[in-house]
Formats: C-alpha cells, structure tokens, sequence
C-alpha cells in the first residue's frame, strides 16, 4: 500500500494504491489519526488505485468515519473499483460512507 | 486448455505468511482464469480465514502450522484450512447488524461474515484435535 496526500479547498485528499490488508491497515490507521490529530476532519480518500481491501481495512474506513462524525467533519470517499465496490456493499458500508464515481463528482459536492 | 489444479500449502502463524500466499494464490488464479474480481474475493476470504486462526486459534506464541489446499477442477473452487488451535467454527458466529448507523456499527465481525457471503458453501468440522473448514464456490 502507498499512501499519498494532497490538500484540495479545504479537503485532505488521500491517494491509497496497493492493497489494504491485515499486514498494513494499522500503517493507514495511524496515518488517519495523524490527520485528526492536526484537526483535518474533512478527508476525501481517492480509491481509484486500491485494488484490494480486506475487514482489516474496512475497519479502518469504519473507525475514520465514526471520528469524522463526531468531529462534524466530512469523509467522502470516491473512485472505488468494481470488485472494491462489491465488497462496500455487501458489508452493508456503501450507505454508511458518501461514495462519489469519482474525484471530480466529490469535488463538486464539497 | 486443461486448468484443472491443486495446491497445497503449510503456514506458519505469522502474519507476514499471509503476504506470500496471497502472491502465490494469484499466480495459481492466473493459470486458472480467474478474474480480478473472483482473485481479490479468493484472496481476501483466504485473509479472513487465515487471520482468525493468526489471532485466536492460539493462546501462546509457539510455532504452529496450518494446511491450505486450494483445488479447481474447472466449475467449483474448494478450500480446506486446517489448523491445531482451539475449536473454532465460524459457521456458528451470528452475523454483524449491517444494517445499523455508523454510530453503532461494531468495528469488527466482518471477515467470517465476508466468507459466508463470498463463498457457496462453509463447513466445519473438528477432527482428530484439528480445525478443519472447507469453503466451495462455483466459479463458472
């Protein structure tokens, strides 16, 4: 997984690629909490080269999301791959997270 | 051309184990024709599976092992994970409230309920102190 970060309006945008796993979600994890801790609530986490993802990072999505929450910040998250996509759904996670096709739609909503 | 296969593999309880064999399982979803889709969806139940055993099937830290066999003749995919470690079946673990807020979601309990979704078939078994579980899926 690589991680890569870019400031649009008053948005983090959050680049992942690679695969999020078992092996490396605590790595994103801290990442987040490192982005709250600097109070950088909204965050729009770009998706486009994530190519896996496994419970272990869904959870990781999912505890972003209860901080933003109780920060009253935004997550949006955009550009999911299909096979991605599938798996949001079936945790029941696509009506949790604002989903955007993608960055340029996200964009447009912030 | 005949794709018909079997693999074995032996793990040892570490969690880096989990980095190789998913590498080698998509070689092996390669040669079988998967699709990136039905490869990732291997995978990641593998990753569930596996990890459960990694994190609760042993209550100290010496070496143990767990069998793989991943077998496709063409129309079903099958998967037996065998591991010495406590009884465990995940056929019995009720499934997370999906349906709930994010407030509420509880932060884990998905990964058996990945594999119940992602897989035709889930069986355990305990058999000669060993966990035995067979996952099928009808791929085409």
């Amino acid at each position: 997984m690589n991680i890569s970060f870019e400031t649009k309006s008053n948005f983090t945008v959050i680049h992942l690629t690679g695969r999020i796993d078992v092996t490396n979600s605590n790595d994103l994890e801290t990442e987040l909490i490192r982005l709250f801790e600097d109070d950088r609530y909204n965050l729009l986490i770009n998706c486009a080269e994530l190519n896996y993802i496994s419970s272990s990072g869904l959870r990781v999505f999912l505890l972003a999301q209860k901080k933003v929450m109780a920060a009253q910040g935004d997550l949006i998250i955009c550009s999911l791959q299909p096979m991605i996509r599938e798996i949001f759904d079936i945790s029941g996670l696509s009506t949790i997270f604002k989903i955007c096709k993608s960055e340029e739609e996200a964009l447009q909503k912030i | 051309m005949e794709a018909k296969g079997k693999i074995q593999f032996v793990l040892d309880n570490k969690v880096d184990e989990l980095s190789l064999l998913s590498a080698k399982v998509e070689t092996m979803a390669d040669l079988w024709d998967f699709s990136d889709s039905q490869t990732m969806n291997l995978n990641l139940v593998l990753e569930e599976a596996i990890s459960n055993i990694l994190f609760y099937a042993f209550d100290d830290d010496s070496e143990q092992k767990i069998y793989l066999i991943l077998e496709y003749d063409d129309e079903t995919l099958s998967v037996e994970i065998m591991d010495s470690g406590k009884p465990f079946d995940p056929t019995r673990q009720g499934p997370p409230d999906i349906t709930l807020p994010a407030e509420e979601r509880s932060i884990g309990g998905l990964g058996i309920f990945l594999i119940n979704k992602l897989m035709d078939h889930v069986e355990y078994c305990r058999k000669e102190n060993m966990n035995m579980l067979t996952l099928k899926k009808r791929i085409k």
